[in-house]
């Protein structure tokens, strides 16, 4: 009897958390404990390295800090190129009157506990609602997407990993522009693209990039590298695998992006607007340069949020 | 049921705390898959132990509480627990005799049969891929078993909870 009451009352739980969000501020309450118990169950683990970063000899900090410094010196080589061609994308961008390319906002986030079920890859971060994290956000390490995020508490959350079973990215070829889905298999190290053409131009090495066409993801950043394209004559499609080039299962520091909210229209109609307000002021014989120098050299042109929500 | 005076039950709570807190413990990835039921382990021994002082609404407070901590739909973990503690319960009376392996015998399908409906609901919920690993975590339970009732005893005796 006891049971037949406490198994309805699961079900009617599980039934409310799974259709209707009446039950999303509870969790995310509940979820203040999330953290110290994650922090709690790890702390073995935390010590334990900070001890043997301790004890790690003066020779191997020389090689590593020796390996940082080339490295830095590579990355240092690579910029100096890219502000050239960021400054050029910027400028081909103003003569096409088209959206400009915004640089995305992130903020620093750090990998707090890895979900005990073995079959989803989900992992929890540091930041939650109270540093400004969103549902459905975006997080990248070092070399590409990771996932997203799936459920926001008070001073932690969720991640979604690429490779889980339930979900799936809209790719691109960065090569050609060919589009397609990738879906998680449930192994860390390999994503799989759905219904792609026997015929499509996609081979072994190719880097996918993510096309932003689900409205989720931002365009432009790598997902994964194709390794393997099998033609089998008895299938529809092709099959066609990737590697993630993130480290899902390895990295500790990871990034959440802040996407511009604006539509691409919005955007383009509010660089035009701020471009014309420039060239009003530049024709106005006592322009304030500030004035003048701040509209013409933000390019894109951020209107605050406050000023736009009126409008909407 | 004759009413027992309540003597250090914060033990019983202190030692499911320890077991939420070892349900998430980072472990190395290999041995991800055949992490132990400690949840179902601790309440199953408090049920055996003292089936007045911890029940099935015991088991679904603590259910709900490892919902949260996991992600999963509230009231999965509450569900599969409950249903743990009900099956102890109705075995309880033949449990209490049975020596140690024989226990752990029985806990086996208890646990199996705790994980089948978990990979049911996993099924319902999202789409997880049907192995056969989900009885690893039932068989490495059953075999740590004899140990945690010991231990778990030790203290219930030298700290006569009640």
């Amino acid at each position: 009897m006891r049971l037949l009451v406490f198994a309805v009352l699961s079900a009617a739980l599980m039934v409310v958390d799974a259709r209707f969000s009446v039950l999303q501020p509870v969790r995310s309450q509940l979820g203040l404990v999330v953290e110290p118990v994650y922090w709690l169950g790890r702390l073995p683990l935390t010590l334990w390295e900070s001890a043997t970063e301790e004890l790690s000899s003066r020779s191997d900090l020389a090689a590593e800090n020796e390996k940082l410094k080339a490295e830095r010196l590579m990355m240092q080589r690579r910029l100096q190129k890219l502000a050239a061609l960021t400054e050029q994308n910027v400028r081909l961008r103003e003569l096409l009157n088209s959206s400009a390319l915004v640089d995305d906002d992130v903020l620093a986030t750090e990998l707090i506990g890895i979900d005990p079920n073995p079959f989803t890859h989900r992992i929890l971060i540091d930041k939650g609602a109270k540093d400004g994290v969103l549902l459905g956000q975006p997080v990248l390490d070092a070399r590409g997407l990771m996932g997203q995020v799936v459920e926001v508490m008070p001073y932690s959350s969720r991640v979604l990993l690429l490779t889980d079973t339930t979900h799936s990215i809209p790719v691109q070829v960065n090569r050609n522009g060919l589009r397609a889905i990738a879906s998680g298999t449930g192994n860390p190290e390999r994503l799989e693209l759905r219904h792609v053409a026997d015929t499509a131009d996609i081979k072994e090495g190719d880097l996918l990039v993510s096309s932003g066409l689900g409205q989720r993801f931002p365009s432009g950043y790598p997902v994964a590298t194709v390794t393997e394209v099998i033609h089998d004559s008895g299938q529809p499609f092709a099959i066609v695998r990737a590697t993630p080039t993130a480290n899902l299962n390895r990295s500790r520091y990871m990034l959440l992006v802040f996407t511009d909210p604006r539509t691409p229209e919005q955007r383009a109609t509010e660089s035009a607007e701020a471009q014309e307000a420039a060239d009003r002021q530049a024709q106005e014989p006592p322009a304030p340069p500030a004035a003048a120098q701040g509209a013409a050299g933000a390019g894109p042109a951020r209107v605050p949020a406050d000023q736009q929500e009126p409008d909407r | 049921m004759i009413a027992l005076r309540a003597r250090n039950v914060w033990v019983i709570w202190l030692s499911f705390a320890l077991a939420l807190l070892l349900s998430v413990a980072s472990m190395p990835q290999f041995m991800e898959v055949g992490r132990p039921l400690w949840l179902a382990l601790f309440l199953t021994y408090w049920v055996l132990a003292l089936p007045h002082r911890v029940g099935m609404t015991t088991a679904w407070g603590i259910g709900l509480l490892a919902d949260v901590l996991n992600g999963s739909l509230l009231g999965q973990n509450a569900l599969i627990l409950t249903l743990v503690t009900f099956l102890v319960l109705s075995l309880h009376q033949r449990l209490r005799m049975f020596p140690m392996w024989q226990q752990s015998m029985v806990l086996l399908v208890v646990f199996g049969l705790a994980q089948l409906v978990q990979l049911w609901l996993n099924a319902l919920t999202g789409s997880r891929p049907p192995t056969l690993a989900f009885v690893l975590p039932a068989l490495v339970s059953a075999l740590l078993w004899p140990w945690i009732c010991t231990i778990l005893r030790g203290l219930h005796q030298r700290l006569s909870v009640n």
